[in-house]
């Protein structure tokens, strides 16, 4: 069989998200892969400096759907910085619980996914079940499944009950208990260790030069957490162990969230043990002195980077942001050579691709006459299109609360 | 003598312009600025000496006559170095860093497409992050860069009727 | 009556009824197993009467007649397959010496047609699907042929009511084809492209594979064929492996029957909810590897049990 190109994307089953990588086969062997990224780009970074501080972290906080709380973390935590606000210890405790709660739904979203792209939808199934459960702490901690919005400068929006504490506990011990029954599937299951080891292959020297991140890179034995390294919010207090493997393949990769999420649930019973009392935030001004500050943190799928360059006003002179997928496109180019095509899907989502992180920046760009939208045309745009075609949400609204009345 | 400023002494000692240039903002937190033609020498140094192997990011700032590019170098024990060097914005012209760091090229294509920087010995390749028919001379990251027609356009031809 | 048993019992409504039956059979206990509710008992006809009132699409560079023809085939392919096999007692609707090889033959048809409508359709998806339906056919193919045909071996006889006859007769040889039954069902979830060796359909790579590109009736024929493909592949399982209760009175027969039939969507059931896809070489190397071996060494054990039997 000659070579031929496939597409994968932008639209595929296999993607959740948009993103078209353009794979050469050999038959069924992959020879070379070239992706072209950028559909989700919004031009959050430009939106960012024609906005002040506070509405920024709200159109933050929206980069990404899964990892919303990394991004407004470490927006957060570099505004703190360049302010000089020193945030109250009950405050960077629930900041920190919050991240960890975000870490094992994400682990265990990408745990479904890993397995739906190998074919083996019942532990998607049931890992995505058991994901509820954090998904319902975090909408009644923060008020909502994804976009928490927790985060303020000077400290957190929401304080914890001692009800609610309970209840995470209770639910720690059945994740954790579910979660041994993941590791035992993920180490036993004959088809999906044939599925998973051996493919998307990298050593310990490509990670590193590559500059891969977060799991991928620990799966790679590359021993790095900036939870540890460079340690922010409440992580300074508690005991955690770096997850690292030495598999360098996709098993690897497996078996470092897996061992995550058990660090994840002590780290959760470490901090509600240790809650400190007191205010959960402090006042923050609203012009941020002028200066230049970098914060890291590290996100479910690796280390997250903002930097900030305040000028002095109430909006920020430069937003810049670098989310951990972004670091991870050039490892993925190397891991998925000479694999198999089957492989192909796994292996790009073996690193938890987040094009929604990747992407961020500009304004709506019409395909063909070039023309560019702001956000409130877009908006109106939206709105009018939608009401030519017959649907008219303001219409739709009305009916609605309507009929909440009468069912009260 | 802290960690911080056991490098800074060495890179002063290495680099004594670096005297004036040089800032320990916190723990694990330090920025410098480097003048254009030493850049790539004391690169060379923190990668081959000191251990600064990550890339972390590369910030491309709009500051009026020039462009500043901000390379956030990191030792994997948590140091982090901001090395920054200011090229003018007539001839925004720069070296690619991908040599050394591989990882760093989409990096690099994103400066290149939001501020217009070219990078001089990066290989021909698909752009990021904007669409293919995006307009040259077009960069929304520079300051002076505004979005046009910003009126909602008449639906397209050829779509759907209501 | 021969009308009567070739369109309605047990011939093509039956079929039709049992395939969508026991598609959501399938469906639900996978669902069940998988901890969700799972569709409602009539979900497979929804889902088939939506299917047809769909607007039906041929790519441009296809070959119209062959695209529309593909499904077709398929489905007169499986039914025909399914006159020849004894259902709760020991005759056939229709029999001759050697209709086994004919019914393997049919049973293979539908998996041609799944190469054929893939090839024809020209996108890049199908063909790789086309491909890989052809290339599991080669691994599967002959561990099934042998394994059918070793009981037959056995039994001396070519035609399936003959065999079935025979095991109804000397019901403890039957269980002699034990391990010939594993390889069998095996094989089958490789013929019916389910988890783990729905490869050529494998939906993360390349989409659904050979049916990528079919839409409307034409899809709903195929997932028809596949339903009752299912049913034709338990009925021949069953009548060669599992011949208990043949020659009870017809209704308790046909309650038994059914229940083979569910043993066998159960077992089928099961094995996808407890495994993950494999790669195509993998699935090669594996029926190779075991299955041929598995086999043949059941073709051993049959060859030397007939030397004993017929002195």
């Amino acid at each position: 069989m000659s070579k031929i190109t496939i597409p994968i994307g932008p639209q595929h089953p296999a993607l959740k998200e948009p993103a078209s990588f353009k794979i050469t086969l050999n038959g069924e062997e992959i020879y070379s892969m070239d992706m072209r990224l950028g559909y989700n780009h919004r031009g959050i970074e430009k939106a960012c400096e024609q906005r002040t501080y506070i509405q920024s972290l709200y159109l933050i906080e929206r980069i990404c759907g899964i990892c919303s709380h990394s991004h407004s973390t470490a927006f957060t935590q570099a505004v703190e910085e360049l302010a000089g606000l020193q945030v109250p210890k009950r405050g960077l405790y629930i900041r920190t619980l919050i991240a960890e709660l975000e870490r094992i739904h994400s682990h265990l979203l990408w745990l479904g996914v890993a397995a739906h792209e190998v074919g083996f939808d019942t532990l998607l199934m049931y890992t995505w079940r058991d994901r509820e459960l954090v998904m319902d702490h975090l909408a009644e901690l923060g008020g909502n499944r994804v976009n928490y919005a927790v985060n303020t400068f000077g400290g957190v929006r929401r304080d914890l009950t001692p009800d609610e504490i309970a209840h995470i506990l209770k639910d720690m011990d059945t994740l954790e208990e579910r979660t041994k029954y993941y590791a035992q599937v993920a180490t036993e299951e004959a088809t999906l260790i044939a599925r998973l080891s051996k493919v998307g292959v990298m050593s310990k020297t490509e990670a590193e030069t590559l500059g891969a991140v977060g799991p991928t890179a620990r799966a790679c034995s590359v021993d790095r957490d900036v939870r540890r390294d460079d340690p922010y919010a409440a992580y300074p207090d508690v005991q955690f162990k770096v997850c690292v493997d030495d598999h360098c393949d996709v098993y690897g990769r497996v078996l470092v969230r897996v061992n995550e999420l058990f660090e994840s649930y002590s780290i959760i019973r470490q901090l509600l043990k240790n809650l400190p009392e007191g205010p959960i935030a402090v006042k923050a001004p609203r012009r941020m002195p002028a200066g230049e500050v970098f914060s890291r943190y590290e996100a479910p799928r690796g280390e997250d980077c903002h930097y900030i360059k305040g000028n002095g006003t109430d909006k920020p002179d430069r937003v810049k942001i670098r989310a951990p997928t972004l670091a991870n496109w050039r490892a993925v180019r190397k891991m998925i050579e000479g694999n198999y095509l089957a492989d192909a899907p796994i292996v790009i989502a073996a690193i938890d691709p987040c094009f929604s992180c990747t992407d961020r920046a500009i304004e709506l760009v019409r395909p063909h006459g070039g023309e560019v939208l702001t956000w409130g045309a877009l908006r109106q745009f939206g709105i009018e299109w939608h009401r030519r075609h017959g649907l008219d949400f303001a219409d739709l609204n009305k009916k609605f609360s309507q009929r909440m009345e009468r069912v009260k | 003598m802290t960690a911080e400023e056991t490098i800074q002494s060495e890179l002063v000692a290495q680099f004594p312009f670096l005297a004036e240039k040089f800032r320990v903002q916190r723990a694990r937190r330090l920025w410098a600025e480097v003048p254009a033609d030493k850049f790539d020498a004391v690169v060379h140094h923190l990668f081959e000496k000191m251990h600064f192997i990550m890339l972390c990011a590369i910030t491309g700032l709009d500051e009026g006559a020039t462009f500043g590019l901000v390379y956030h170098l990191g030792v994997p024990s948590g140091m982090m170095l901001s090395l920054k060097v200011s090229i003018p914005r007539e001839k925004p012209e720069w070296k690619t860093l991908i040599g050394m760091f591989p990882g760093g090229e989409l990096y690099e294509r994103e400066v290149a497409d939001l501020l217009g920087v070219k990078f001089e010995g990066l290989p021909a390749g698909l752009r990021y992050p904007l669409p293919d028919d995006w307009p040259d001379n077009e960069f929304p990251l520079r300051k002076d860069w505004q979005p046009k027609h910003a009126v909602a356009p008449a639906a397209p031809a050829g779509e759907v009727k209501s | 009556m021969a009308i009567f048993n070739i369109l309605v019992f047990p011939g093509i409504l039956f079929l039709v009824a049992a395939g969508l039956w026991f598609e959501f059979v399938d469906r639900r206990m996978y669902a069940r197993m998988q901890n969700r509710q799972g569709p409602p008992w009539f979900q497979p006809l929804a889902d088939f009467i939506k299917l047809l009132a769909k607007e039906t699409i041929i790519p441009e560079d296809a070959n119209p007649r062959l695209f529309a023809a593909m499904p077709v085939l398929a489905l007169t392919a499986t039914i025909c397959a399914f006159f020849y096999i004894p259902l709760w007692n020991t005759t056939a609707l229709f029999s001759f010496q050697g209709d086994a090889i004919v019914v393997m033959y049919l049973l293979t048809i539908p998996t041609m047609t799944f190469f054929l409508a893939g090839w024809y359709s020209t996108s890049l998806y199908s063909t790789l699907g086309a491909v890989r339906s052809l290339t599991q056919l080669f691994a599967y193919e002959i561990p099934l042929f042998m394994a059918v045909l070793a009981p037959a071996m056995l039994a001396n006889d070519w035609s399936l009511a003959g065999i079935t006859k025979f095991y109804a007769a000397h019901p403890l040889l039957a269980l002699l084809n034990l391990p010939a039954f594993c390889v069998a069902m095996v094989t089958l979830l490789g013929k019916l492209e389910k988890v783990p060796f729905d490869i050529p359909e494998a939906e993360t790579e390349i989409v659904a594979g050979a049916f990528t590109e079919y839409a409307g009736r034409h899809l709903a024929l195929f997932r028809l064929a596949i339903d009752i493909e299912v049913i034709v592949a338990g009925s021949l399982v069953a009548a060669i492996f599992l011949p208990f209760g043949l020659t009870l009175p017809w209704w308790l027969g046909i309650i038994i029957y059914l229940l083979k039939i569910t043993l066998v969507v159960a077992l089928i059931a099961i094995m996808r909810t407890i495994m993950a896809r494999l790669r195509i070489e993998q699935m090669v190397n594996f029926c190779w590897k075991f299955l041929a071996p598995a086999a043949l060494a059941q073709l051993m054990i049959n060859l030397v049990v007939k030397g004993f039997l017929q002195p």
